[in-house]
């Protein structure tokens, strides 16, 4: 087949195969539809595709050139350019699979030269190229799932198997060695090991170690050999050890493991057994662990050990994103460790303190109100007290205040830098009683004021964290009932979020700044959140986190639960673009910032932005509608 | 070929399975004339040659790519190496890159061209510099099928400049004019892959084309004319 193909043919699945998915398709299907396809020219400004056209839909790729597309309802909204194709990109996707007219104009930007592919050709590609029909239907899961593997394989290479294999075998030890007398039997030493959870038991005369026993081994040695179980172990152990000193690096306990074929280096001072490292300890990452982790929290005594373990949550994050670790479960073991570091510095400071009579709830607010925690988090909290009957809250708050001041700055030492804009415990004006907090809200949904409009987005992310939940669980049925009755408000709300929008661009991929880079967090992460704090503020709902406010609204709202996913997977997209990038300053020990220069991201991850940034566009574009500004 | 062979005209022996494809081809209808570009079928064709001499040098391959209702059809394409019995020179050979075995195990000239000639069917030629073309295709044509060709050609290299003609005091080559549009090219001096940067010029220019009314084969003739006396007069 092929060597009938001619020099076209080649060259076009050739120049195909740079871009995704073609670069995922077999040769044989890329060359078939090689031979479908016809190349057609648009000249600047050149309707390719529209509404209006309902027959002959066709497929497009841009062979070169800048493709624009405009949402087809004419609005008012003062850019209604959302979306650009570039070289090596194709649509329409969705018009085709359901064979319904576009809901776009597809104008060329600039000359631009298009393979064409008739509909039925692309359906009957569908059916041949598992891989084109993979994109077709899960366009951005796909091309993240391409990126998360290139994370993962550029991770483990880089930054975190070096870390832990430039450390000392000593560091790497976890436990004293398991071990018997050569002369114990082999009933007893398998018992042992299985008493001690080991993969390896070692026989040991004087401290010397003389054998070495596996779990591997026992298959073949014992069970299948149907050996004599009182026999001594050391008649079916392999006497032929590998040792390294404790000062020897990772990395050559890894390099015999791999020449030997082996799964235990033993390590020994002076002839003399210290510890046992096998395969397992040098290639989990996780060497701080969750649970080694949260236990020291819990048992913190001083301030100095959680300033420790908020040091170890921040390299167990790393070590996490280095894995491939997905936003939305990192993000969570986050806000998850640091709730139990919070947790714990209130807990010590109420020790001794006149606070303890008083029944109130800590207010997480902000990104860790909705357990969106990433590497670089700014303290935002509050505190909610009850009254008894008579009970003047100044008062309270007269004892409270210095003990949250304590909280606020302990929090400060362990990483958390404190509010530049005081959205903190220790402002009066953020720890007040039920009814106060009631008042407060109250006011900004009644007035919405620029002021008020901007602590909504903050305060309205609360949960409680530590105390009484019961007092801001009562404020959150409070806001559930009160925020849905003032549309007004919730205009107001979409106004402001519709101020910010992603920077998509006309002529480049992206609009960047004067210094060329974008702000992932402002223009990526906040217009995900802030619709889906109004839609969830709309009806009702409970939750915080942004996904499960936005999975929350689907049904409500009567959105697909395929739009929903594609927001969702969009927003972490841009979450776990945000993570890598403070991983990186984190790891040239720059200052954190949400900042990043197109360019500097690898094609594959630059087009999923830009889809991110597109599905943002395509959600703030229904706000716009929904709350008819 | 001898000098008398030459001043009595070429007696070309055929097969008679080549006679006939010849004849075949002979009584295919001429397609109407004045189709616009989006309604008919044009060849944009391109040809190697083991040098630039016109009445010496030979025919070593043809590209050629149709255009078809206003888009370039891929799989109606065309590419052919016709053999030779002599290779051409090593520095001829680093130009269009068929090397010498290639050469020597091209088509045979006569079915090679009766190919072409079943692939083009009576539909007009396009080319950028179709004096050369238009040469050594004819000349081949002659040689191996004892064939007048006289066919209809069109040439771009003065249909861009009457449209452009601001810019055409500085573009000359078609890699200016594919400079111009951005049109990339997988493998210049590969006939096939110059036909397909030809045909996408000629795409480039439909729309000024068609804002003269002259998309059509004649309307492309008229223009290729009126730059020829601008010319002239120059």
């Amino acid at each position: 087949m092929a060597e009938s193909v001619n020099s076209v043919i080649q060259a076009t699945a050739d120049h195909l195969a740079q871009y995704a998915p073609f670069d995922q398709m077999e040769r044989e299907h890329l060359l078939w539809m090689a031979q479908k396809l016809t190349l057609g020219y648009f000249a600047k400004g050149e309707v390719i595709l529209s509404p209006e056209q309902t027959e002959n839909v066709r497929f497009f790729v841009i062979k070169q050139g800048v493709v624009q597309g405009d949402q087809g309802v004419s609005q008012t909204t003062e850019e209604s350019t959302w979306l650009e194709l570039h070289e090596g990109e194709c649509f329409p996707l969705g018009a085709l699979l359901a064979s319904r007219p576009v809901t776009s104009t597809y104008r060329a930007n600039s000359d631009v030269f298009c393979y064409v592919l008739p509909a039925e050709d692309f359906l009957q590609l569908t059916r041949l190229s598992e891989a084109f029909y993979d994109f077709c239907t899960r366009r951005i899961a796909n091309l993240l799932e391409q990126s998360q593997h290139i994370i993962q394989a550029g991770y483990s290479k880089a930054s975190a198997e070096q870390q832990s294999m430039r450390s000392n075998l000593s560091a790497i030890i976890r436990r004293e060695p398991v071990s018997c007398s050569p002369a114990s039997s082999i009933r007893e030493a398998l018992q042992m090991m299985q008493d001690h959870g080991v993969g390896a038991m070692i026989a040991v005369e004087n401290g010397i170690p003389q054998g070495i026993l596996t779990l591997h081994d026992v298959l073949s040695r014992v069970a299948l050999a149907e050996i004599d179980l009182a026999r001594p172990v050391i008649d079916i152990m392999s006497t032929n050890l590998t040792t390294l000193p404790p000062h020897a690096p990772a990395h050559e306990a890894a390099l015999a493991m791999a020449k030997e074929g082996i799964r235990h280096v033993l390590v020994t001072d002076n002839r003399r057994l210290v510890g046992v490292v096998s395969e397992k300890d040098l290639f989990s990452l996780r060497r701080v662990g969750l649970s080694q982790i949260s236990t020291t929290i819990r048992h913190a005594k001083t301030l100095a050990s959680l300033k420790q373990s908020a040091r170890d949550i921040q390299q167990l994050a790393r070590n996490m994103l280095a894995q491939g670790v997905a936003a939305e479960q990192l993000t969570q073991i986050i806000t998850t460790l640091n709730d139990l570091l919070t947790t714990r510095i209130i807990e010590l400071e109420l020790h001794d303190s006149p606070a303890q009579d008083i029944d109130f709830c800590w207010l997480a607010l902000g990104s860790e109100g909705r357990f969106e925690q990433t590497l670089n988090t700014d303290q935002d909290n509050g505190i909610i007290f009850a009254l008894k009957e008579n009970e003047d809250p100044a008062t309270l708050r007269d004892v409270l205040l210095p003990f949250a001041k304590r909280i606020n700055l302990a929090l400060a030492e362990c990483g958390f830098p404190l509010c530049g804009g005081d959205v903190m415990a220790s402002n009066p004006k953020w720890c007040l009683s039920l009814q106060e907090w009631q008042n407060t809200f109250d006011n900004w949904i009644y007035h919405g004021a620029p002021m008020d409009l901007l602590h909504s987005t903050i305060f309205f992310d609360f949960r409680p964290l530590y105390g009484a939940a019961h007092l801001g669980t009562k404020l959150r049925e409070w806001l559930q009932t009160a925020a849905p009755k003032n549309s007004r408000f919730l205009h107001q709300l979409a106004v402001n979020a519709l101020r910010n929008r992603p920077p998509l661009g006309m002529v480049r991929d992206f609009v960047t700044g004067k210094d060329h880079t974008i702000d992932l967090k402002m223009n990526g992460i906040t217009p995900f959140v802030d619709a889906a704090r109004i839609y969830s503020l709309a009806i009702g709902g409970s939750q915080t986190n942004t996904l499960q406010r936005l999975r929350e609204i689907a049904a409500p709202l009567n959105i697909s639960v395929r739009d929903i996913e594609a927001y969702c997977e969009a927003f972490l997209f841009i979450q776990l673009l945000r993570l890598r990038l403070h991983h990186a300053q984190n790891e040239k020990g720059e200052t954190l910032s949400n900042r990043v220069d197109p360019d500097t991201l690898n094609n594959l991850d630059r087009r999923i932005l830009k889809e991110a940034f597109r599905q943002a566009r395509k959600l703030q574009t229904k706000l716009g509608l929904d709350y008819q500004v | 070929m001898s000098w008398l062979e030459r001043l009595f005209g070429n007696k070309v022996e055929l097969t008679p399975q080549q006679a006939q494809r010849l004849a075949a081809w002979q009584s295919l209808p001429t397609p109407p004339q004045g189709l616009p570009m989006n309604e008919c079928r044009f060849v944009v064709v391109d040809v190697e040659s083991s040098g630039l001499n016109l009445s010496k040098d030979r025919l070593i391959a043809i590209g050629a790519v149709a255009v078809t209702n206003g888009e370039v059809q891929l799989n109606d394409s065309f590419e052919i190496v016709l053999q030779q019995a002599r290779v051409s020179e090593k520095e001829n050979i680093l130009i269009h890159g068929i090397g010498g075995a290639a050469q020597r195990e091209g088509v045979l000239p006569a079915d090679a061209l009766l190919t072409f000639l079943e692939y083009l069917g009576k539909d007009p030629l396009i080319a950028f510099h179709v004096a050369f073309d238009e040469s050594m295709i004819s000349r081949a044509m002659k040689t191996f099928l004892g064939l007048n060709f006289r066919h209809a050609w069109a040439d771009l290299a003065y249909v861009a400049p009457a449209l452009y003609p601001q810019l055409a005091r500085q573009l000359r080559s078609l890699d200016d004019w594919m400079g111009v549009f951005k049109i990339s090219n997988y493998a210049r001096h590969n006939a096939l892959a110059d036909a397909l940067a030809t045909a996408e010029l000629l795409l480039a220019l439909r729309q000024k084309l068609a804002s003269r009314g002259m998309t059509s084969f004649p309307g492309l003739k008229a223009l290729e004319r009126e730059r020829r006396r601008q010319m002239q007069t120059l």
